[in-house]
């Protein structure tokens, strides 16, 4: 009987968790390399003609505050430890939207030295946003569908398997 | 209470991630108080290895790799990487091409200067001037669009000419948009100069003067608000800018507010440039056929980015590929100047420093880690030890 | 002042220590020096204000030649001044600039750390560019580096 009422508490918490992290997710962003072509757009992403706050997104400073992580760039060998250790500092669950070709694939600099590669080499990503840069609407678009797939999720990152993997891949 | 052992000066890491904008740098101030006494940078967070790239591609690809170095003034790398390709092989793009190079670059700087100013404005707290410069901003970004197809790196250069004409619907848009960006510049100009709290914040803040500005080798519009003309367009005319002379702005204060009141005369500069431009357009061809390798050979070409000078040094020696591409941007020049004009500023206003010289950045991640100043250990202080030395601070200070 | 004034004014300044002088543009001017004059030559042109320093450009003239070249590039109004060091692979050493023009430290760092030019009178040494976890001995801009992703 106890079970049972503790289940229901849980559950209740996790629509309600869902329920304000959909209506107001905040996000973080952060620049492993890139040219500052994506950032700008993001940027604008925030203010007047294309705001994205009027789905409740807010640009936050503190990755201990933040649902969401906006990457742009490839990461390059200096950036590497901060991205990871900016994602490791988020509170579970998070989510990465990778803005931009170069957080995909490299874009014009994968032949360079100093990049060891885009971003899910190096954390879990949830949305890839294509584009050199993209368009504040693809952009949107993009937060648009991790809103999405937050709706389904739990109190777990629904990318929590992947991220398991990932850590053994990576850990050691 | 243990005053004795309470370390002085802290040191203060600020970055590499922070919300407001850009290059991930690195800064580590160190205040007494609330009153810087140092500063040192680290670099190289975006460090991504262009210049080698570019000596293992061939001369076309280079363009968009050196395009996207930085997407602000992605137009200007290429315009000047171009330029010094063009000098090599001995070609020179056609008038009606250099038109729209310098077209596109005064469109580029009206864009850069309203984000840094939206940006600046933005470090102050004063977010209501950022939104407003960024919906104006939006206006430049359409007209951009319409002539290029894209918003940020335009690709409108090509080896030997441009790959975009200027249409009459494009003329008459442009015009528009100018026009509206002029009277809303008037407003931001009247804003930062009357604005009692604003004002508070950047008259007699960060003050460079003209010996130190000579002395750091500070370029650009932080060297122009210093009373130091440091300005391509004027000193050596590249491109359009040689028919169409330019009227450098000049201001001698040296504070935050002069470099605000610089890059706002500016976009009038701009206006004026893109209005003359338009009139005077040259009929011809976009482009000349270019050699595919340019002959052995060195050439240097310096532009004026929105931030300052911009220096590309080429060297061929007839192959596919550059044996040396060099790029020096303008932020490395002005970078030393942050460091020195911080010492002895509030910390609160060391955010608006550094955005003034246009690499914006906030500071919202501080207090991480506190190292002691003066050697290299970094110990975590707990939120007691903290309050106790803010305590017995303040109790000196009384 | 016209930029032939500048250039000349410029040479005459230099001409104790210049080896070779060339003009490979009517606005640049080129000069070759021995390196053991560069700080010198330096002070030269800033006791006659000439110009600031731009940028210093890093050569390497490749493994037949076995030198590197450092480009000292000032700037006065449209004139273009370059000094010229040549440096064998084996002794590759010049002396710092810092001295003279404090803020040639960045340009000196990055010289140093992209060619393993070693600049003596420097005073801060630590990287710039590249990442902390570098490996020692690897000098990306030299043309016969080994660069591993």
């Amino acid at each position: 009987m106890q079970l049972k009422l503790a289940d229901l508490w849980t559950n209740a918490l996790d629509q309600v968790k869902t329920w304000a992290r959909v209506n107001s997710p905040w996000v973080i962003h952060f620049n492993s390399g890139s040219c500052n072509g994506c950032d700008i757009e993001i940027l604008a992403t925030l203010t007047p003609r294309y705001d994205v706050e009027r789905l409740g997104i807010k640009l936050q400073g503190s990755p201990r505050h933040a649902d969401v992580l906006i990457c742009t760039g490839p990461v390059t060998r200096q950036a590497r430890e901060r991205l990871r250790r900016i994602y490791e500092q988020m509170p579970e669950p998070k989510f990465v939207i990778a803005v931009g070709s170069c957080s995909i694939s490299g874009g014009a600099f994968h032949r360079c030295y100093n990049v060891i590669g885009h971003i899910d080499e190096v954390i879990p990503v949830d949305v890839y946003v294509p584009g050199c840069p993209p368009r504040p609407e693809a952009i949107i678009d993009g937060v648009v569908k991790l809103l999405e797939k937050l709706r389904g999720a739990k109190t777990q990152s629904a990318n929590a398997e992947q991220e398991g993997e990932w850590r053994d891949d990576n850990r050691g | 209470m243990t005053t004795g052992s309470v370390p002085k000066r802290f040191s203060i890491p600020i970055g590499p991630q922070h919300p407001a904008l850009k290059e991930p740098g690195h800064f580590d101030f160190s205040v007494d108080g609330e009153v810087v006494t140092g500063a040192t940078v680290r670099l190289g967070y975006a460090h991504r290895g262009i210049e080698k790239a570019a000596e293992n591609q061939n001369w076309v690809q280079n363009l968009y790799l050196l395009e996207r170095i930085c997407g602000i003034c992605s137009h200007i790398h290429a315009t000047a990487y171009c330029l010094g390709v063009e000098k090599l092989a001995d070609v020179e793009a056609p008038p009606r091409a250099q038109a729209i190079r310098v077209l596109i670059a005064e469109l580029e700087r009206v864009h850069s200067h309203l984000l840094w100013l939206g940006v600046t404005a933005h470090e102050a707290g004063f977010d209501t001037l950022f939104m407003y410069s960024w919906r104006d901003r939006e206006t430049v970004m359409d007209i951009l669009e319409s002539l290029t197809g894209n918003r940020v790196n335009y690709s409108a250069n090509m080896l030997g000419g441009v790959k975009f004409d200027v249409t009459d619907d494009n003329r008459k848009a442009i015009e528009r948009g100018v026009n509206f960006l002029e009277t809303r510049t008037r407003h931001y100009l009247n804003v930062v100069t009357t604005d009692q709290v604003f004002v508070q914040r950047t008259r007699g803040v960060g003050v460079i003067t003209r010996e130190q500005a000579e002395q750091l080798g500070v370029i650009g519009p932080t060297a122009r608000a210093s009373g130091v003309l440091r300005d391509v367009r004027v000193e050596a005319p590249y491109a359009a800018y040689r028919d169409i002379p330019v009227q450098p702005v000049i201001e001698t204060a040296g504070d935050l507010e002069a470099r605000f009141v610089v890059r706002l005369k500016e976009l009038f500069e701009s206006y004026r440039l893109i209005r003359v431009i338009l009139e005077q357009m040259p009929p011809g061809d976009l482009n000349v056929r270019m050699p595919r390798r340019p002959k052995a050979g060195e050439a240097i070409s310096r532009v004026e980015a929105p931030r300052g000078e911009l220096f590309y040094f080429i060297k061929s020696n007839g192959a596919d590929n550059p044996e040396r591409v060099k790029v020096r941007t303008p932020t490395l020049c002005n970078m030393a100047s942050v460091l020195v004009t911080a010492v002895g500023q509030q910390l609160a206003d060391v955010p608006m420093i550094l955005a003034g010289i246009d690499p914006c950045f906030s500071c919202n991640d501080r207090a991480v880690t506190i190292s002691k100043a003066g050697d290299a250990t970094s110990a975590v202080w707990s939120w007691q030890q903290l309050r106790q030395y803010s305590q017995a601070y303040y109790r000196r200070r009384l | 002042m016209t930029t032939e004034d500048r250039l000349r004014q410029a040479q005459e300044a230099l001409s104790p220590w210049a080896q070779e002088a060339d003009a490979p543009e009517p606005v640049r001017l080129d000069i070759v020096l021995d390196r053991s004059h560069l700080p010198s030559a330096v002070a030269a042109l800033m006791n006659i204000r000439w110009g600031y320093l731009v940028a210093i450009t890093g050569l390497d003239l490749g493994a037949e030649a076995k030198q590197y070249e450092v480009l000292y590039h000032f700037g006065s109004g449209a004139a273009l001044l370059t000094l010229r060091v040549r440096i064998a692979h084996a002794d590759s050493v010049v002396p710092s600039i810092t001295g003279i023009i404090p803020a040639a430290s960045v340009a000196e760092r990055e010289l140093s750390e992209m060619f393993g030019i070693r600049v003596i009178g420097l005073l801060d040494q630590s990287r710039l560019f590249l990442p902390d976890d570098w490996p020692d001995g690897v000098y990306p801009l030299r043309k016969d580096a080994v660069l591993e992703k």
